[in-house]
């Protein structure tokens, strides 16, 4: 299992949660910076995934809620978006492996042992493939991304 | 006039008919390409008494980008619109994509609209941003790479949304299978599938994409912004 994540806490919980042993797990930054820094974040996640896909293992991205409606700025919302639409991609090409690919969406004040429960569930065989889950509350109401 | 209008892929069948739409309606059309067929797509204009001013720029780099706003200033008019139309493929299935073709369409779906962007919604005192995305941004097989670029285009529709209101509109148009010269470059067999699973059961033309610009560059939208709108006969419906 490889988790890409550059937040502490949630690298530790992810870390802990007994994954299975081959699968991908990318937790996006929380501060790209400009364009060079939304590029290298969008082209890792593209070797990273293309890696899992020709094992073929399971892949999460985790995004955070506010960036899939763009309300912390350009590049963090380019990021979360273009995820979610590559792992919709992803999850298309490894559907006849039955390979699941899935998005996760948090908030800053969500569990990462939370976090790292649905990780684990959604890289499981029987998991749903190409699903957004929105952990909290914020997205009530809001855009379906 | 109703200002200036920059088109960027000017020369594609879509972004033609975005020309003309936005030129019949009023503005001065800014066509920017890379290509010499430009030329051809401005006269075209002019000969039906539209306004328009060929610009030939790459825009990933930051000299291309400066030409562009030195023709929109060239005009005398004030920026109202921006189309960030311009888009590439190069489509493999994920095993098999090289870093190479990844980058390419990064860089020209998604790079160059946000630079372009950033350093021109500061001069718009007024008007409406329109990002062309596409349908695959909601999955598409074989397009990791295009999918992940459109995606990335609707993440800076909803951000430059929130960050431009209320001076300025920000919205996406989402084409699906569109009767242009990528299309008609599809075997017939491929694209007589494709066309069977579409509800409407046509491709759809280009002016009907330049149609939907058009209303959301028009003062008959001015109380949407941040929305991504699909156009592609009810496929993300059917099977």
């Amino acid at each position: 299992m490889l988790i890409r994540c550059h937040r502490q806490e949630l690298a530790a919980a992810l870390a802990s949660a007994g994954m299975p042993d081959a699968g991908l797990v990318f937790v996006a930054s929380d501060q790209p910076g400009g364009w060079a820094g939304v590029g290298e974040e969008l082209a890792e996640a593209f070797r990273l995934t293309k890696e899992a896909a020709a094992l073929p293992a399971p892949v999460v991205y985790v995004v955070s809620n506010d960036d899939l409606l763009g309300r912390r700025g350009p590049e963090q919302a380019m990021v979360a978006c273009g995820l979610l639409s590559a792992a919709r991609t992803a999850a298309l090409e490894l559907a006849k492996a039955r390979v699941p690919v899935n998005t996760l969406a948090i908030e800053s004040g969500t569990d990462p042992t939370v976090l790292a429960g649905w990780t684990r569930a959604l890289l499981e065989p029987d998991a749903p493939t190409g699903e957004l889950v929105r952990l909290g509350t914020g997205h009530l109401g809001k855009a379906l991304p | 006039m109703r200002g200036a209008a920059i088109v960027t892929g000017a020369a594609g069948g879509i972004g033609k008919a975005i020309c003309r739409r936005l030129g019949e309606d009023g503005f001065h059309v800014v066509a920017v390409d890379l290509v010499a067929e430009l030329d051809s797509v401005v006269a075209d204009l002019e000969a039906d008494g539209l306004a328009a001013t060929p610009v030939v720029a790459d825009l990933i780099s930051v000299d291309g980008r400066a030409l562009v706003a030195d023709s929109v200033a060239g005009t005398g008019l004030p920026l109202t619109a921006l189309i960030n139309n311009a888009g590439i493929t190069r489509d493999a299935r994920l095993v098999n994509l090289s870093e190479d073709d990844f980058a390419a369409v990064i860089e020209v779906n998604l790079a160059a609209p946000y630079e372009l962007s950033r350093m021109l919604v500061p001069t718009m005192a007024a008007g409406s941003i329109v990002n062309i995305s596409s349908r695959s941004y909601l999955g598409s097989f074989g397009q990791f790479n295009y999918a992940m670029s459109k995606g990335g285009l609707v993440g800076l529709t909803r951000a430059l949304a929130l960050q431009a209101a209320p001076a300025v509109r920000v919205n996406a148009v989402a084409p699906g299978l569109i009767a242009t010269e990528m299309s008609m470059a599809i075997p017939e067999e491929q694209l007589s599938k494709m066309i069977g699973s579409i509800p409407l059961g046509r491709m759809g033309d280009p002016s009907e994409v330049a149609d939907l610009v058009g209303f959301l560059c028009s003062e008959k939208s001015s109380y949407l912004t941040g929305e991504v709108i699909v156009i592609g006969g009810g496929r993300s419906l059917a099977q």
